[in-house]
C-alpha cells in the first residue's frame, strides 16, 4: 500500500463508506471497483486458492456493507478493510482445518507466478515457485500474514504495524522469525 | 543472537533502518559470521519472492464481479426475511397447534406425553447448543480484533 496514494484516496474511501452507512449500494459498487483486486490478492496470499480468495474478497465487501455503521471515520479505510479480509481468511482456514483439508486444493498449485519473462531460466524458476508455494502454505497463519504484507504487498513497517495493531519492533521481530521458518521450509521442500 | 540484532536484521533487508541503526548493524556484521549467513539467507529469500506475483483471474471474472456481489447482497436480504418469516410462523403456528392438541379431549394422553417429551428434548438441545456457542465465543482468540 502506497501511503501517498492512501492519503489521496482516503477522503473518497471514507466518504464512500459514509454513503454505504446510509444503505447506498452504488457507493458500495464504487468502493468495490477500487479495491476488488486488492481484496482478492490479500486473500489469495493467505489461503492460496483462487476460487476461495475470490469468495473471501466478495464476503469482505458484504461485511463492509453490513458493518459500515461500526466504521470509525476518523481512521483510514484500508487498514480496517485489510483486517476484515485477514479475519475472513483466518476463519476460512480454521474451517478447512476442521474439515481436515488444511492444505489448498491440489489443482490450484499456481497461485503464485513468476513476474519476469526470461525463458532461459524458466525451469529453475518453476522449481522455485513450486518450493515457495509449498513453503508458504505450511507457514503458520501469523507468519504467512506478515510475509504476505511485506514481501507481496510491499508495505512499510509502519503500515504493517497499523494494520496488525502491533508495535514497529514487533513487526521486525515477527518478520525475522517468519523468514527463518520460510527459509527452513523452502530448504526442506527443495531437498524433499 | 539478541532480540535487538534480529530486529535490525529484518529492517536492514527491507531498508527500514535509520542511518544510526544501519551503522550499528553493519558493525555487528563484521564480527558475527552467523549474522552474515542469516543476512545472505534473507536476501536470497527476498530476491525469490520479489520475482513472484499473484495469479490474476480472467478479465471476464472481474467484469462480472460487481453483478455477482450484488446478487449475493440481494440474496442475503432474501434469506434474512425468509428466516425471520419462518421463525415467526413456526413459533406462533407451533404454539397454536400445541394448544389445539392439548385441549383436544380426543388426543390420547400418550400422544400428549410424547409431544411434551419431544419439546423438552428440542429445548434441551437448543440450550446446550447456545451454551456451547457462548463458551466458544468467550474463548475466541481473535474476538477482540477490531474489524
Amino acid at each position: 500500500m502506497d501511503i501517498k496514494k492512501e492519503k489521496e484516496t482516503m477522503e473518497t474511501d471514507i466518504s464512500l463508506v459514509m454513503d454505504i452507512k446510509t444503505g447506498n449500494k452504488q457507493a458500495l459498487g464504487r468502493l468495490v471497483e477500487r479495491h476488488k483486486k486488492l481484496a482478492y490478492q490479500i486473500a489469495l496470499g493467505l489461503v492460496g486458492n483462487r476460487d476461495d480468495a475470490f469468495d473471501i474478497s466478495q464476503e469482505a465487501f458484504l461485511r463492509v456493507y453490513r458493518s459500515a455503521k461500526t466504521y470509525d471515520e476518523s481512521q483510514p479505510f484500508l487498514p480496517w478493510f485489510y483486517r476484515i479480509v485477514v479475519n475472513l481468511s483466518r476463519t476460512w482456514l480454521k474451517r478447512r482445518t476442521r474439515q481436515r483439508k488444511r492444505m489448498v486444493d491440489v489443482d490450484d498449485n499456481a497461485y503464485l507466478l513468476v513476474d519476469t519473462h526470461d525463458p532461459e531460466q524458466d525451469l529453475i524458476k518453476a522449481e522455485m515457485i513450486s518450493c515457495l508455494n509449498r513453503a508458504l502454505l505450511e507457514l503458520p497463519f501469523e507468519d504467512r500474514e506478515i510475509v504476505m504484507l511485506q514481501h507481496f504487498r510491499g508495505m512499510s513497517y509502519d503500515e504493517i504495524a497499523g494494520i496488525l495493531n502491533i508495535p514497529r519492533g514487533t513487526v521486525m521481530s515477527r518478520l525475522y522469525y517468519a523468514r527463518k521458518k520460510l527459509a527452513k521450509l523452502m530448504e526442506r521442500s527443495n531437498n524433499g | 543472537m539478541d532480540k535487538h540484532l534480529r530486529e535490525l536484521l529484518a529492517g536492514y533487508v527491507d531498508g527500514e533502518l535509520s542511518d544510526e541503526e544501519r551503522q550499528e548493524f553493519e558493525a555487528a556484521l563484521v564480527t558475527d559470521p552467523e549474522l552474515r549467513r542469516e543476512l545472505d539467507e534473507f536476501k536470497k529469500l527476498k530476491e525469490v519472492t520479489g520475482l513472484m506475483t499473484y495469479a490474476d483471474l480472467p478479465e471476464e471474472v472481474w467484469e462480472n464481479y460487481w453483478h455477482s456481489l450484488y446478487r449475493k447482497l440481494e440474496r442475503g436480504f432474501g434469506w434474512i426475511f425468509l428466516s425471520l418469516g419462518a421463525i415467526i410462523l413456526l413459533f406462533f403456528g407451533g404454539l397454536t397447534a400445541l394448544y389445539e392438541i392439548y385441549i383436544d379431549p380426543e388426543v390420547t394422553l400418550w400422544v400428549k406425553a410424547g409431544l411434551a417429551t419431544l419439546i423438552l428434548g428440542v429445548v434441551t438441545l437448543l440450550v446446550s447448543f447456545i451454551r456451547e456457542r457462548l463458551f466458544a465465543y468467550n474463548r475466541e482468540r481473535y474476538r477482540e480484533v477490531k474489524r
